[in-house]
């Protein structure tokens, strides 16, 4: 007889990590004020957690104690997806009041920088992006030609 | 009371933890073209924890699983994040994985 219990928690892990990362960034891009939503999720990783000490057999358990980390650790991502705007590590949403005021203060981007492939070389001074809203180019000292800058705005959001 | 099932969850969050670690060690020492390598390392525990008849010992193989298959997939954006200056970027030459031939025909996972 095969033993499912494996099989379960590492479905529930990998699901759980890929969603979690997903939406996080989903939902920080569009929230005005983030602490209710960190409120939120780790309240339902904590009911999750408590549900596993009462659920019926130990996959259920594993799986719901599993799913409750998750959703804690998220809570946590929230807040440290919003440092990432904040330094341009992630894209800032202009329509975001929250997220133009980070554009405004500078430091933060537009641009998801972490949209282009390895070249296997420190990233040159010409294919970083310029911030679209503030034109301000970031990291990097010397101005390059605009035809030089690789675009890298995720579309549709 | 299930005290096992919370017990799974704690691992699960230590097993991330040591994901975040290997990712960044692996793709500095070896680069981000050694992703199946953990993937399938991933793989076969999963499988693996369907002949473990101890239903949590068989929990801890496939949790452990799941993250490094989770972690296969981080690879690719981990050398992204040492190009941009992120992280360590790791200058000097690294070794091709063994069936780099073959590796780099596949387009090397990102989610």
């Amino acid at each position: 007889m095969l033993q499912f219990a494996g099989f379960w928690m590492a479905l529930v892990m990998f699901l759980g990590i890929w969603w979690g990362h997903v939406s996080v960034r989903w939902l920080e891009y569009r929230i005005r004020v983030i602490w209710p939503s960190i409120v939120a999720l780790a309240v339902a990783g904590l009911a999750l957690n408590v549900y596993a000490l009462f659920a019926p057999n130990l996959t259920i358990s594993g799986v719901s104690s599993v799913i409750g980390v998750t959703l804690l650790w998220d809570a946590f991502e929230v807040y440290r997806q919003q440092k990432r705007v904040q330094k341009g590590h992630a894209p800032a949403n202009p329509r975001n009041p929250r997220h133009a005021a980070y554009l405004r203060a500078g430091g933060a981007t537009t641009d998801d920088l972490l949209e282009r492939e390895p070249q296997g070389a420190p990233a040159a001074a010409d294919t970083l992006s310029v911030s679209r809203t503030t034109g301000r180019r970031r990291d990097i000292a010397e101005p390059v030609a605009k035809s030089a800058v690789i675009r890298t705005t995720r579309g549709g959001m | 009371m299930q005290w096992a099932g919370i017990a799974l969850g704690v691992f699960s969050l230590g097993i991330i933890g040591f994901g975040f670690y290997w990712v960044i060690k692996l793709e500095y020492l070896l680069g981000y073209h050694w992703w199946p390598y953990p993937m399938a390392l991933g793989i076969l525990m999963v499988g693996g924890s369907l002949f473990i008849p101890s239903a949590i010992y068989s929990a801890l193989l496939g949790i452990a699983g799941g993250s490094f298959i989770w972690g296969a997939t981080e690879m690719k954006e981990q050398a992204v994040r040492a190009e941009l200056g992120w992280f360590k970027f790791n200058p000097k030459p690294r070794p091709s994985p063994p069936g780099y031939r073959w590796i780099k025909k596949i387009k090397a996972p990102h989610l």
